[in-house]
């Protein structure tokens, strides 16, 4: 995957933009985005979560997943095209099934709630509602993890360094350091 | 204690600004030209970048909106934190190596500069400039009101400040964050970042362990409360349902590594190997200051909801509710510092970038050469920027608040939309192209503003943040695609093969 990579990105938003199309052209619910608490001024309710998702429920969900899939295309192309060894792509790819994985579980257990009116707790939470709020967080982690931990491998190797700093110097001794003239850099 | 609670948190505010002030005086010392001024003289260390990035994405709107806002629509605004590893992740793969290397070589101090080297297209340079102008008139309106309240609140409690008016309010909060704005330039702004992003963590922890102690059950009878009340409320979609919360997740995680304020910042460090530091403790202190949000908001509902105390005027008086009722004054003191700091660190980053644009980069654009004596030109156009954002958040706030509402629309989603293809993609793809620039940055800002002008609700709850960055996401890609590649600068080549 070297350049084929921004097609892949235009495909990824080219889906979401035929979705988002189809999720404001699908048949209306009422109070879809909420509505007044009969109560307390200030405060909105959600009302029924089944018929909220009824029409654009699938749509939603794909539209997430390849949100995340998005993320993770945009970060492999952050990375200089001679770093996207195979091993990177590896890891890439582990990072989305990870999400993916995330995302799956806190739609199947709301699913699941709004079904049968049940749920259990997790710190605190609902347990869909703590893979959105704990799960969700933690997806982003493999990618802190793959940048952290290899950024002398993919990020900036001592050989980009070098490069950079070979770079510095050789327009300095063109006196393009300091003008900032794009003219004059071509 | 519970006495002299007004006096502690006014003296709380009043340690923090005094420490500003002298921070500022500190930090002239050590700025003597436009470089120092803008980019701190791209010298900064791991720690202080790290503090300063985190600090600026989580503005008074997260001490304030962000509570307020999970009373009012439940886990909705959840989505705006949650993505906050993944948006940085983002910003730091795609942006923060590139822009400090380009930063350097091409000797610029604006984000810009860094653009209209990376497309050699002044248009391009001009339509950035212009936009983050607009931009930061709105937010920087905004946060100055929202300063000026809070300290309105903060010293109406007090027997000597009983009856003092917001414009007053308006001038102290205005003149300490111009002095050292004035005075010290970016390294004042960055120095307070640090102290900002230290008692914003603080503040976070404590409020969480507060928050964990008012009901007996912990956090966990806290949402029990809520899921009795509206299932829909404390479930993952929130009381404001899918598409709201996707958009917020979409927007507020990719549109990151768009903001302005925050890439700028990425040119400042010391050395580029630093960003594998910078990262992960961005990202851990963005996490603790955020508890603050999610904690308050969820308390705050239950409670209201539970009858332990009665319902708010305001969703955005559940921070300031919260803080009376269940913190001691000691803690509210430093969570008022908090606040202001949250406010301060964003203000200050949105007055430099600002002052940039207004006084670099434009006239570049237009005459293509830099002003005379940019330093003062910095200095004077700071205050003046200052004073017109002041102004305008009072005339807002008492005559027609239209306007500010209008640029308020220039805010995160306008910034993501228009800057983030433009920044992130052309940074890391060759084929990005000046038209597909331009295309992306006009659809975005048209649409954004359209959608403010008309007043169009979209159904189930999309935003026009979120539409606008997807068209204009799908308008760069493919225009690029379709317009010739470009011949890139030889040293911008080499840049983006590194």
């Amino acid at each position: 995957m070297g350049r084929q990579l921004i097609y892949v990105i235009a495909a990824i938003c080219a889906a979401m933009t035929i979705i988002l199309f189809l999720i404001l052209t699908a048949e209306p619910v009422t109070n879809a985005g909420g509505s007044a608490h009969p109560i307390f001024a200030g405060m909105r309710i959600g009302g029924d979560g089944l018929a909220r998702l009824e029409h654009i429920g699938s749509l939603g969900y794909a539209f997430q997943a390849l949100l995340l899939s998005l993320i993770v295309a945009f970060a492999t192309l952050g990375v200089s095209e001679k770093h996207r060894t195979p091993r990177l792509r590896a890891y890439m790819i582990a990072a989305l099934i990870f999400s993916l994985f995330i995302l799956w579980q806190m739609v199947s257990s709301h699913l699941n709630f709004i079904a049968t009116g049940e749920t259990t707790y997790f710190m605190g939470f609902p347990t869909p509602t703590a893979w959105a709020m704990y799960g969700v967080w933690l997806g982003g982690i493999p990618l802190v993890l793959i940048y952290t931990l290899g950024f002398r491998q993919f990020i900036y190797t001592d050989e980009d360094q070098a490069e950079f700093e070979k770079l510095v110097a050789e327009s300095a001794a063109e006196g393009q350091e300091t003008d900032n003239n794009p003219e004059e850099a071509r | 204690m519970e006495a002299y609670r007004q006096e502690i948190i006014l003296g709380a505010v009043a340690l923090y600004m005094v420490f500003c002030v002298v921070t500022g005086l500190w930090a002239m010392r050590r700025t003597s030209d436009a470089s120092d001024f803008f980019v701190a003289g791209r010298g900064l260390g791991p720690i202080v970048i790290s503090l300063a990035l985190f600090s600026s994405t989580l503005s008074g709107f997260g001490f304030v909106g962000g509570p307020g806002l999970v009373y009012s629509i439940g886990v909705s605004s959840f989505w705006m934190i949650t993505i906050s590893t993944a948006g940085y992740a983002l910003g730091f793969f795609m942006v923060s190596k590139r822009i400090r290397m380009i930063a350097e070589l091409r000797n610029c101090i604006s984000l810009p500069d860094v653009l209209a080297a990376r497309y050699g297209s002044e248009a391009v340079r001009l339509l950035v400039a212009i936009t983050i102008v607009l931009g930061v008139m709105g937010y920087l309106a905004t946060q100055i009101l929202a300063m000026a309240v809070v300290m309105q609140a903060i010293l109406s409690g007090t027997a000597m400040f009983a009856d003092i008016g917001l414009v007053a309010c308006v001038a102290i909060s205005s003149t300490v964050l111009i002095f050292y704005c004035v005075t010290g330039g970016i390294i004042a702004s960055v120095y307070t970042d640090v102290v900002q992003g230290g008692i914003m963590m603080v503040a976070g922890v404590l409020i969480l362990l507060t928050a964990m102690s008012v009901f007996d059950g912990g956090m966990t009878e806290a949402t029990s409360i809520i899921l009795k009340d509206d299932s829909e409320a404390i479930m993952p979609w929130g009381s404001a349902g899918i598409m709201a919360s996707l958009g917020w997740f979409f927007v507020f995680g990719l549109g990151l590594a768009g903001q302005p304020h925050l890439v700028t910042k990425m040119m400042m460090n010391r050395n580029i190997s630093d960003n594998r530091h910078i990262f992960p403790l961005s990202v851990m202190g963005y996490v603790l200051a955020a508890l603050l949000w999610v904690s308050i908001g969820i308390i705050m509902r239950a409670t209201v909801i539970d009858g332990v105390i009665p319902p708010l005027g305001l969703p955005d008086d559940a921070a300031s509710v919260f803080l009376s009722v269940f913190t001691s004054p000691l803690l509210a003191g430093i969570v008022f510092a908090g606040l202001f700091a949250a406010i301060m660190s964003t203000s200050d980053a949105f007055l430099n970038i600002g002052t940039a644009a207004i006084i670099h980069d434009i006239p570049k654009a237009i005459w293509g050469k830099n002003i005379e004596n940019e330093l003062m030109w910095a200095r004077i156009v700071t205050v003046i920027l200052a004073i017109v954002a002041a102004l305008f958040a009072l005339y807002s706030y008492y005559a027609d608040a239209t306007l500010v509402a209008l640029l308020g629309a220039f805010g995160w989603a306008t910034f993501a939309a228009s800057l983030f293809p433009v920044v992130a993609l052309g940074l890391n793809w060759k084929g990005a192209t000046v038209p597909g620039a331009v295309a992306a940055i006009v659809s975005a800002l048209i649409i954004n503003f359209g959608v403010q002008l008309a007043g169009i609700a979209l159904p189930y709850g999309v935003s026009g943040g979120l539409l606008s960055f997807v068209v204009s996401l799908f308008l760069f890609l493919s225009v690029s695609l379709i317009t010739k590649p470009p011949v890139l600068d030889r040293d911008i080549d080499r840049v983006m093969d590194i």
